[in-house]
């Protein structure tokens, strides 16, 4: 599938995009001749057929790994392999918060159903779920600029992923560290309620069963008959909906990205679009399925680790 | 099956009317129910209220103010809310109330026009697939389950930025992209719908299939449909507010929330109320739809032990 789908992304950005459209404006005028010649070793030259385009492209990615150049001539394969671990460190991190917080805040509520810490959280969770992620993320910015102000230095910064000559191991860490912290509120806090909201109702429903009164006329206490018993079995389906939510985090991560200045997959996407680099936009894209399929494998793995029930073969 | 079913003019016989004696007292209409059961739910009213509220704004606002969207003061150039600019002004000189209430009007329409071809398209195509089975079910989840694997928010990146701007180019993209996954949702409910004894009855009455759709089996998953035309708004709010962030969406000197927040976003520190407005009014509306969503969903399912009695 990730296949099929990169080679439709590939036709597709190619009915869109025009990289001669670059040249177009260049002051002194290039003529149709050194446009092509500038584009033809580039495999971007729109007078080839398609067909023959697409084999060029997909004979470099099967036979050398090589995803293409962009209309400049830059390496994608460079571009891409260093952007994926900006953005993978955060649409990761926020990902695994993000669960954490919402499964534990599901747990909870459940636990106190229709009394006031529910009532909290629920209204809570409803407003920031529907806040927009751009609103959450200059929110958050506003904040981080006002503490800085208040503070006197700067402990978050609000631009990039890493500062400029900072050496060693901890500096390095305590570094990312402020750099990472803002946009992964930003998209914790818009992401979290969907966990809290599907993990209580799936947790109330498993609270009444049988296995779980068994459990407390055994002598276990609520929270551990509620730890033990009911969540192993209402984990499963959450564990499936964080797979699937991992592309809108993605898209998620590409506003966050261009807010926060960040060198990564989504502001690579941005620029790509706008330079009519067709290479870069469909090595995103893959980009964009391959983390679906990791996350649909996390998740199967997830299920088979809670339900005793599903062997692996 | 009796030849008295054949003859659509013979009204089925009519049993003894259980309910009444059920339930003393006046026998209430579906819509007061609903109603009722709308009102008690307080954050819902709440929401509808500030809905209602937004839309007179987007509406009003335009047709009142005695300047147009793209007047300029030069005395006010960039500065903050007073009481000749409620919302203060950006750095040309444009008025921020207005250009709020025309933002939200441009996102709006977007919002709606697109939650109501998602519902509609979903709709038809979600429970068309489960009645006629066979090839046609299957190509409608081929195509589906193609479609949730293909780079979505790329491909209305694309066509959005090819379009220039224009909203109505827009809307058509994201309601392409949007489409499938209530149609998913749709079709397995529609799976048992199609064993329904009033779909056999229509089929046996000669009734041509795409009818049986539209006049059986979509009014019955009314209620679901009224939901996901709610929450289709504020997704379709949202993605909208994406796209004219980040360029791709409505272009000047069209202007829609998105736009306005990205240009708010330029200035947060030195104009912070181009962005304050614009962000309260997205959020308003999102929060305001969902908790409307909320209520209709409590109002209209028939097991939901939110509605209390009646």
């Amino acid at each position: 599938m990730i296949v099929v789908a990169t080679n439709v992304t590939y036709l597709l950005a190619w009915s869109f995009l025009d990289p001669r459209s670059n040249y177009v404006g260049r002051k002194p005028p290039l003529s149709p001749e050194q446009i092509e010649n500038l584009l033809r070793p580039r495999n971007l030259d729109n007078t080839v057929p398609l067909v023959e385009r697409w084999w060029t492209w997909l004979t470099g990615i099967v036979l050398r790994w090589d995803w293409g150049v962009s209309p400049t001539g830059g390496s994608v394969n460079e571009q891409v392999a260093y952007r994926m671990w900006v953005s993978a460190e955060l649409v990761l991190g926020a990902t695994i918060i993000m669960t954490l917080l919402g499964i534990w805040i599901g747990v909870y509520t459940a636990s106190r159903q229709y009394k006031l810490g529910d009532r909290i959280w629920q209204g809570i969770s409803i407003i920031t779920m529907n806040i927009n992620i751009i609103v959450a993320a200059l929110a958050v910015v506003i904040l981080a600029i006002n503490f800085n102000k208040w503070v006197g230095t700067r402990v978050f910064f609000v631009t990039g992923s890493s500062s400029e000559g900072v050496t060693g191991f901890f500096p390095v860490i305590v570094d990312a560290l402020q750099h990472l912290i803002l946009p992964t509120i930003a998209l914790v806090v818009i992401g979290y309620a969907q966990y809290h909201f599907l993990q209580r109702t799936l947790l109330l429903d498993n609270i009444s069963a049988d296995y779980v009164r068994t459990a407390r006329a055994k002598g276990l206490t609520k929270q551990q008959a509620i730890r033990r018993h009911a969540l192993r079995t209402s984990l499963i389906p959450v564990a499936t909906q964080v797979a699937f939510s991992i592309p809108g985090i993605f898209t998620g991560a590409i506003l966050t990205e261009s807010i926060f200045a960040w060198q990564g997959m989504g502001r690579y996407f941005l620029t790509t679009i706008n330079g009519n680099d067709v290479h870069g936009v469909v090595a995103v894209a893959a980009f964009g399925a391959v983390l679906t399929a990791i996350g649909a494998l996390l998740a199967d793995i997830a299920v088979v680790v809670l339900d005793p029930r599903v062997r692996v073969s | 099956m009796s030849t008295e079913m054949i003859d659509p003019a013979v009204q089925p016989p009519v049993g003894p009317d259980t309910t009444a004696e059920r339930i003393p007292g006046k026998q209430l209409s579906k819509w007061t129910l609903y109603t009722r059961r709308f009102m008690r739910n307080k954050p819902a009213v709440a929401g509808i209220v500030i809905f209602v509220l937004m839309v007179i704004y987007s509406i009003v606002v335009p047709l009142l103010t005695p300047y147009k969207i793209d007047d300029q003061d030069f005395m006010n150039l960039s500065t903050g809310p007073s009481p000749e600019h409620w919302f203060g002004t950006n750095a040309s000189g444009n008025d921020n109330w207005l250009q709020t209430a025309v933002g939200l009007q441009r996102s709006l329409m977007i919002a709606v026009t697109v939650s109501v071809g998602v519902t509609a398209l979903s709709a038809i195509v979600g429970t068309a697939a489960a009645y006629f089975r066979g090839r046609v079910e299957q190509i409608t989840l081929m195509i589906i389950h193609f479609l949730m694997v293909v780079p979505t928010f790329l491909i209305l990146a694309l066509v959005s930025n090819n379009a220039g701007g224009d909203w109505r180019v827009i809307s058509l993209a994201m309601i392409f992209v949007s489409w499938f996954f209530p149609a998913r949702v749709i079709w397995t409910l529609a799976l048992s719908l199609r064993e329904r004894e009033y779909v056999d009855a229509a089929r046996y009455m000669g009734v041509p299939g795409m009818r049986i759709v539209l006049r059986h089996l979509v009014p019955n998953i009314g209620s679901l449909l009224v939901i996901n035309f709610t929450l289709g708004i504020v997704g379709a709010v949202g993605t909208e507010t994406g796209l004219s962030f980040i360029g791709f969406g409505v272009k000047a000197p069209d202007v829609s929330l998105g736009s306005l927040i990205g240009y708010g976003a330029a200035s947060v520190t030195s104009a912070p109320w181009l962005f304050y407005f614009p962000a309260l009014a997205l959020t308003l509306l999102t929060v305001s739809m969902a908790l409307v969503a909320d209520g209709l969903r409590d109002a209209l399912d028939p097991t939901s032990a939110a509605g209390g009695r009646a």
